[in-house]
């Protein structure tokens, strides 16, 4: 059945979307932020796991932790040092800054690295997965479920941990948290860095999937955005449910309309679910 | 009666820029112009009425093919401009009947999305709009000096008639509802103000001269594609103007037209590849070190408009 | 209030003004203005255009200039950056003309944005060459000042077809997958065109979103068609990402061709093994051999000085642009003026022999006279199969 293999592509994109959308969903979710510079901490996440290959042979599923780890420590320099300063301001000025220091930071990586796409060629790849009629590509698998991975320790980090529940609490109610003795502005530089984190993450991931480049950042952040809403803004399964919503609408309606229309499909579905849940799929009603 | 004068005197001086004959300045000029339109156009529903609205450049490009898809049919110039302006206000009332309903981010993303939506379908439709491989306009016979000055003045027209509009509307009932409702929508609802009808006319208004702009500028280039004119950064650059120049303002649009055109000219020039990351240095540093400059005439507005939306923080 | 306004107002109106007070510088060189995009998603293009341009400037000006009746010359590129976006090409190339004064203009990369700008440079009669355009929608316009050193996209698929389905009669299913954008959907037609003449059957025909970051779909779509010739077009990113997932579905035909990518030396890094065997065609490929009267003489001379100058092969695009400045230069030593429409008048009746092949432009200003060649990945290089003259092996089917 040729549709057990759209589905199995749809899952499979879904599942890389998930882990692409989840940092930018917490930010904005917690922060009220719409962090542009998302997109271009994909990439850089992606460059670091190809220079780890190319240099020191380094396995991209093990840079995943070191590009987390550099663009942890980038996010929350980001936030203590600038955007801080004006988060209080409306929701139109944070993303006017960072939209400023996208700019600043993907010219500088294209000045870098140049805009040549470049690509992990991995030297034993894993084996496709054959089951019946149905193709899985093992890298693609094998991707997909470490971002899965990654998206559920997020989440039970939030959950259980202390520095978890203070952003939560921070989500649901800044200044009572303030009053309650968070530190808002170190949970903020906090989420803001987890947010980082798992953009690097998704980044070290993606670069055995997809071609990296500078100029691939605004693609991500497009995608990142859609899934947001789709899943509903700030919840880790949200992100979950929202990306693999996206993945697998759009690979049964690039299936079924042809791949031209795969975009207009799921922008299409987008509006139909901002008209009847606006909070998206698992957002809560009236958190508007 | 002051907003007048200011604008005659500001239109009557540009109308003399021809006379250095500088083609290049012209299309600066008419640049400015345009600029100008979209933002006072964004002003409209973003400013005024407090939504912020992502739809400019679907209403830009909108009008760019209906009437570049026209003049490929014979209709004349003018009354193929005009029907761009009149598919622009169809659409926002069609649009707008949907999506005004959402407040805050959700709208935002909903305006965002119908662009996405109407490329998408001019780059599916190839049989009308030639799709991916873009349209082509009649090439109008006059010599560059004339092509300037039509050009110029046309685009300057329109932005004359946005502005006049935009007067006209601050003063008047339509204005003070469309204020209320960025001030508290729920209140103004409650006190008899049809909230929906004067939200659709918003943004109509800020359809309207945006559909013009674009069909003049489909024939000022000859030749238009999808990714061109439903650029995405045609619908932020209005809403960077208008938090340049002044948030709700008459002539803040205007002033943050001139200044956004002046940056973008000036590190384009003076950087050849850096050109991006300069102007992120100038939004960083207006943004965080000249608070008073972007901030003073908006924080409290913007303010009141969120907590109206009822954006949870 | 108002009165900052007016004062603001009034400074920047001054402000622009000084603007269009700048430029306009004496006339000892030859200035010709290159739009290129060096930042955005094209910046890998509009880079290789550049490298071409500075090679065929630093040649002519090491041997002393452009000679122009009984002055010489030295020539100057004026780079501006339109930031692969289309309409800031045509603001950039009046910006060119009007401000710094060039006396010709090499068009922007591609074409859709060589397509926008020519009706400016057309306006003010300002011979301009465009060194990547190659689609007849190009040229299409009746413009008298545009000219195109890339042959109409059918001479690509032409030759293609004709040394696939001589050299293996069991080839009869065609899938086209195409980026929705000027130059690939023209060439995917024109690759339909010829599939038909040659009683190919094209048993699929699709197109895919510009900034489209999955193929699955269309793959699994390709695996039920079951083609034996899988035909792609798009830019580099998309060909990359299109042959990787090809192979994570197994979809394994006797030929993938691929247009335009594999030409560049970033495909086959970014490839890797499944680079190997993908075949495409260009306008030109180090190569192929003539012996021109152009700056740089015969192509070998030509690949020396780009080895000296660059180290390795220049590719298509490379020495379309530096073609691009030599075919300039003939035409301006043949008018034996820089007036405009003089050069025009010897672009237009030129016909001349290059290091890059045969010059000589049709009616619509588009170049007729080369033969591209047909080449395939062979152990990580370009290999030529087609023409018989310059072939390097023989086209490998899977």
């Amino acid at each position: 059945m040729i549709y057990f293999q759209v589905l199995a592509n749809g899952l499979i994109l879904g599942g890389l979307y998930a882990c692409i959308a989840v940092g930018f969903s917490l930010v904005w979710g917690v922060l009220n932020v719409i962090n542009i510079l998302h997109g271009t901490f994909v990439v850089l996440g992606a460059y670091v796991a190809w220079f780890a290959y190319a240099y020191f042979g380094i396995h991209p599923f093990v840079s995943v932790v070191i590009a987390g780890a550099i663009l942890y420590v980038i996010g929350h320099a980001i936030q203590a040092g600038l955007i801080n300063r004006v988060i209080a301001a409306p929701v139109l000025i944070t993303l006017t800054l960072t939209f400023g220091l996208d700019l600043m930071l993907n010219n500088a990586m294209l000045v870098a690295f140049t805009a040549d796409y470049r690509q992990v060629n991995l030297a034993n790849p894993l084996p496709a997965i054959i089951i019946g009629p149905v193709f899985l590509p093992g890298d693609r698998v094998a991707a997909m479920v470490l971002a899965f991975l990654l998206t559920g320790l997020l989440w039970r980090t939030l959950r259980d941990s202390k520095i978890g529940r203070a952003i939560v609490a921070v989500r649901m109610d800044r200044e009572a948290a303030a009053l309650m003795g968070v530190p808002v502005a170190r949970i903020n530089a906090i989420t803001f860095g987890i947010g980082a984190l798992m953009a690097g993450a998704a980044g070290a991931l993606l670069s055995i999937v997809y071609p990296i480049s500078p100029i691939n950042a605004p693609i991500f952040l497009g995608k990142a955005f859609i899934v947001c809403v789709i899943g509903g803004l700030g919840s880790v399964p949200g992100a979950m449910v929202g990306g693999i919503a996206l993945g697998v609408v759009e690979a049964f309606g690039a299936f079924w309309f042809g791949p031209e229309h795969a975009l207009t499909i799921s922008f299409g579905l987008l509006l139909l679910l901002l008209f009847v849940r606006p909070g998206g799929i698992l957002g809560k009603k009236g958190y508007e | 009666m002051k907003n007048w004068l200011i604008l005659l005197a500001g239109t009557g001086v540009l109308a003399l820029l021809p006379l250095l004959g500088d083609n290049y300045l012209m299309r600066l000029a008419t640049m400015v112009a345009m600029y100008v339109i979209l933002a006072q156009s964004w002003n409209f529903i973003g400013g005024l009425a407090g939504y912020p609205s992502f739809a400019t450049a679907g209403f830009f490009g909108l009008g760019a093919y209906t009437s570049a898809v026209l003049q490929g049919m014979g209709v004349p110039l003018f009354a193929s401009w005009g029907a761009g302006g009149l598919a622009a206000v169809i659409f926002s009332a069609l649009v707008g009947g949907a999506i005004l309903h959402l407040r805050g981010h959700y709208f935002a993303i909903a305006s965002l999305v119908t662009v996405e939506v109407l490329r998408e379908i001019v780059n599916t439709t190839p049989d009308i709009t030639g799709g991916g491989m873009g349209l082509n306009l009649p090439i109008m016979r006059m010599t560059v000096a004339e092509h300037a000055t039509f050009f110029f003045y046309s685009m300057l027209a329109v932005a004359f008639a946005c502005m006049a509009c935009a007067i006209v509307v601050h003063k008047s009932k339509l204005g003070f509802a469309l204020r209320c409702i960025q001030q508290n929508e729920d209140a103004a609802n409650i006190l008899g103000v049809n909230a929906y009808l004067y939200k659709t006319i918003g943004f109509g208004f800020s359809a309207v001269f945006a559909g013009i702009a674009g069909a003049i500028y489909a024939s000022w280039v000859h030749y238009i594609e999808p990714p061109d004119v439903f650029d995405v950064l045609i619908s932020v650059k209005p809403l960077v103007m208008v938090l340049l120049g002044g948030l709700g303002t008459i002539f803040g649009p205007v002033i943050g037209a001139f200044i956004l055109l002046t940056f973008e000219e000036f590190v384009w020039r003076t950087f050849l590849t850096v050109h991006a990351a300069a102007l992120g240095v100038i939004i960083v540093a207006l943004v965080l070190f000249l608070p008073n400059g972007v901030l003073s005439l908006t924080r409290e507005k913007l303010g009141l408009r969120r907590r109206a939306a009822g954006e949870k923080r | 209030m108002t009165m900052t306004h007016k004062v603001f107002s009034a400074a920047l109106v001054a402000s622009l003004l000084a603007f269009g007070a700048s430029g306009a510088a004496a006339q000892d060189v030859i200035r010709i203005g290159a739009p290129l995009p060096l930042t955005g998603p094209l910046s890998p293009e509009g880079l290789k255009q550049q490298r071409g341009y500075d090679l065929w400037a630093e040649t002519v000006n090491a041997a002393g200039g452009i000679t122009v009746g009984d002055t010489t010359y030295p020539v100057e590129i004026v780079y501006v950056d339109y930031a692969s976006n289309t309409p800031r090409a045509v603001q950039t190339a009046e910006r060119l003309i009007t401000e710094d004064r060039v006396n010709f203009l090499f068009s922007p990369f591609g074409s859709g944005a060589a397509k926008a700008a020519s009706s400016v440079s057309e306006r003010y009669g300002i011979p301009t060459v465009a060194a990547t355009a190659s689609s007849a929608e190009v040229y299409d316009q009746g413009y008298q000042y545009l000219f195109g050193t890339f042959t109409p996209n059918d001479t690509l698929t032409e030759p293609l077809s004709d040394i696939v389905t001589s050299a293996n009669p069991d080839v009869k299913r065609v899938a086209i997958l195409a980026r929705n954008d000027l130059f690939p959907l023209a060439i995917a037609q024109e690759m339909e065109k010829s599939a038909q003449a040659r009683d190919l059957e094209v048993v699929m025909f699709e197109r895919y979103a510009i900034g489209t970051m999955d193929h699955s779909a269309a793959v699994t779509q390709m695996r039920a068609a079951q083609p034996d010739w899988v035909f792609a077009t798009g830019y580099i990113n998309d060909l990359i990402l299109i042959r990787r997932q090809l192979a994570d579905q197994g979809v394994d035909p006797a030929v993938i061709t691929m247009i335009a990518g594999p030409a560049y030396r970033e495909f086959i890094e970014a490839g890797g093994a499944l680079a190997e065997n993908v075949s495409s065609a260009a306008w030109w490929h180090p190569a192929v051999r003539y012996d021109g009267e152009d700056i740089f003489g015969t192509t070998e001379n030509f690949n020396a000085a780009w080895e000296a100058r660059y180290g390795g092969e220049a590719d298509y695009a490379e020495a379309s642009a530096a073609a691009a400045g030599a075919i300039l230069q003939l035409a301006i030593e043949k008018a034996g003026t820089i007036e405009p429409s003089a050069v025009r008048d010897a672009l237009a009746s030129l016909d001349v022999e290059t290091f890059y092949g045969h010059v000589r432009f049709g009616e619509t200003g588009q170049i007729t006279s080369l033969e591209p060649p047909v080449f395939q990945i062979q152990n990580s290089r370009p290999t030529v199969v087609f023409p018989e003259a310059i072939k390097q092996a023989d086209f490998l089917f899977r």
